[in-house]
């Protein structure tokens, strides 16, 4: 199979959906040319009427968006960096999320929330977070974090086709990663893991980056300890059978992401795990995640963003 | 453009509907009949009757807002008031007949004010994609005029010249804060300078004043030629919600101010238009407003007899929170 990059999959997902169905359009800040990469030369392909530069206006993006989905439409509201989309909470979470709820499941909201999300790129507290915690705790959205070219090309081609709104964060230090795609038609359903790695001592429940802090591990320890990744590729809906399933085969798990540690995504999980299969561990949960201070820019980064040796230390401790 | 005898009419009748049906839920609230708040839109009945009806078309999207809880707009668009009435009453419509509200472009009330300036900016998108003349129109009160959402929406409205009419229903409060302390300049519609559109102030007790002047921007957004703001001048009766303090900062209004307003009645100057030009037979003043308070007590009585929402399968709530199950079209 042919490999293209994390970037190219998304773009090509877009892409693809775009010739598929004449309701989607793209909206955002500088979508044409995109800061990321994202939609760039879709407008080539497509016109600026449905790659739509706007001005600086998160909310009128993400209301417009919600507006237009009511309408008919299947907008791509993109925010460029997901810190962004604080400034448009009332239009995030309360009108997307709720409006079809209170008004008696009428209503369809096709849409997408479209965002870069991470760190490790040293450039500072309001461009590096994940703030994955704050939309799974919010009823009425869903949310896709793919890790792979594979899974960023699927999913963003399921939530583009889904009639719900779907919040699509992309990390943006894995843009370049590459891996194998598929040319033809596929969608990775919303609310299905995968297991990335089979083994059988200690399962590690990873999201986004932590799956290529998890899989770089595994291999590094798998002479000694047997380390099986599960990447829940969408948090909601969460797929918790799968993750269940492997927590009762190894007894072990660290539940690693790059949100904040509290009440973070992370805490989550673990909760379900130990209310599902509480008999089944052999050993208390581990949770690896932020630590609970602001993403600081530069080298001090470090302090604060999980890092590969907090993971393999609790890896260690769990197998030990 | 002048409207037939009928028209004028059922511009009155809408008004008088609206302000008992307005007058049911307040009493409702007293004598328990009504579960939750209300924001009572008592004194402002001219504008989104006079803004909605005969200017608009089914395929219109509107925003009305909290004043009333949006009962003159859905009126004026031809919903039955049964669905108003019986879930005011915390209990589930029956037997309704006509269109929805959301059949009539109206989606809901933002419980956040300035939270709809987005969204009827995503209609009139859809407006102008779908290419059939259709118009957004958004109301919106004079203390949503301090939002961000305003600048953001109407400016991106402007650059796009996207079919939009923006209806500021100035009623010289926000909850308790007068708006000659929220807003710089004595007239709302002075934004439309900014945003490059035409921008007019208008009497809103006079319900043929507003409905011309909404005409005229709604025909400029169907003709392709971009938003207007219109801003009409009127007043709350009541308080912001029935039960709360009805002060400005944290002295009572004062009650000649609400006096000197009541003399000009949105209802009161129209009836006594009509009826000095003769469009009124004798005694159909009369007339009409029995049969609206006959219409009303129906209503009232017909709600009570509507049941309360029991749930039968917890799963009708995942059916109400995601469309579609979790099945992906393909």
């Amino acid at each position: 199979m042919r490999e293209i990059s994390y970037l190219g999959a998304i773009n090509e997902g877009i892409g693809e959906e775009m010739e598929r169905d004449p309701k989607v359009y793209v909206i955002g800040e500088d979508v044409t040319t995109s800061a990321f990469g994202i939609t760039r030369g879709l407008v080539q392909r497509f016109g600026q009427a449905r790659i739509i530069d706007t001005p600086i206006s998160e909310t009128a993006i993400a209301g417009a968006a919600v507006g237009a989905a009511m309408t008919g439409y299947r907008p791509v509201a993109d925010f460029m960096f997901a810190d962004f989309m604080f400034i448009a909470a009332d239009e995030i979470l309360l009108k997307a999320a709720k409006w079809r709820f209170i008004h008696g499941g009428v209503q369809r909201l096709p849409l997408v929330f479209m965002a870069a999300m991470g760190g490790y790129a040293m450039i500072g507290p309001e461009h590096s977070q994940s703030p994955e915690g704050i939309f799974m705790h919010t009823p009425g959205l869903k949310l896709a974090v793919p890790a792979t070219p594979y899974d960023a090309k699927g999913l963003i081609k399921a939530a583009i086709r889904d009639d719900n709104p779907v919040v699509f964060l992309y990390h943006k230090g894995m843009l370049g990663f590459k891996g194998p795609v598929p040319e033809e038609d596929y969608v990775v359903p919303l609310g299905r893991a995968e297991v990335k790695r089979e083994g059988s001592d200690v399962t590690v429940v990873a999201v986004g980056m932590m799956v290529h802090f998890a899989l770089g591990l595994a291999e590094e320890l798998k002479d000694r300890i047997s380390v099986e990744v599960v990447d829940p590729r969408s948090l909601e809906p969460l797929d918790i059978e799968t993750i269940v399933a492997s927590v009762r085969k190894t007894g072990r798990v660290v539940v690693a992401d790059e949100d904040t540690s509290r009440c973070g995504p992370a805490a989550e999980i673990a909760m379900q795990i130990m209310e599902q299969a509480f008999d089944d561990l052999d050993a208390p949960i581990k949770r690896i995640a932020a630590a609970n201070y602001p993403i600081p820019a530069g080298l001090m980064e470090r302090f604060v963003l999980p890092q590969p040796a907090d993971l393999k230390a609790a890896i260690e401790a769990l197998a030990g | 453009m002048e409207l037939d005898r009928d028209q004028l009419v059922t511009l009155y009748r809408l008004m008088l509907r609206a302000r008992k049906l307005d007058e049911l839920m307040v009493n409702g609230l007293k004598t328990g009949k009504m579960v939750g708040f209300y924001h009572s839109g008592q004194g402002e009945e001219a504008v989104p009757v006079g803004a909605c009806t005969f200017n608009l078309r089914e395929d219109d999207y509107v925003y009305p807002h909290h004043r009333g809880h949006a009962i003159g707009f859905t009126l004026a668009r031809g919903v039955s008031p049964k669905t108003f009435v019986a879930m005011h009453y915390g209990r589930v419509p029956r037997d309704v007949e006509g269109p929805t509200s959301e059949q009539r472009g109206i989606f809901g009330i933002s419980g956040t004010i300035g939270g709809a300036f987005p969204m009827a900016l995503g209609w009139a998108l859809t407006a102008k994609m779908n290419a059939r003349s259709q118009v957004s129109i958004c109301f919106f009160g004079d203390g949503s005029s301090g939002r961000g959402t305003l600048h953001e929406s109407m400016n991106m409205a402007s650059v796009m010249k996207l079919p939009v009419v923006w209806v500021c229903e100035n009623n010289l409060y926000g909850q308790w804060m007068p708006i000659k302390d929220a807003f710089p300049r004595e007239d709302i519609a002075d934004l439309a300078h900014t945003y490059a559109m035409p921008g007019v102030v208008v009497d809103g007790q006079d319900v043929l004043a507003v409905h011309e002047a909404v005409r005229v921007a709604v025909q400029r957004a169907r003709e392709g030629r971009g938003p207007s703001l219109v801003e009409c001048k009127t007043y709350r009766y009541r308080a912001h919600a029935e039960g709360m303090p009805d002060v400005s900062h944290a002295d009572p209004r004062p009650n000649e101010e609400l006096e000197a307003w009541k003399q000009r009645d949105p209802i009161l100057l129209f009836r006594n238009k009509l009826t000095e030009r003769g469009i009124f037979d004798p005694d159909e003043a009369e007339r009409i407003e029995a049969e609206v308070e006959a219409e009303v007590s129906a209503l009232d009585e017909y709600a009570q007899q509507c049941p309360y929402p029991e749930i039968q399968d917890p799963a009708i709530l995942d059916l109400l929170l995601y469309a579609g199950g979790e099945e992906v079209r393909s």
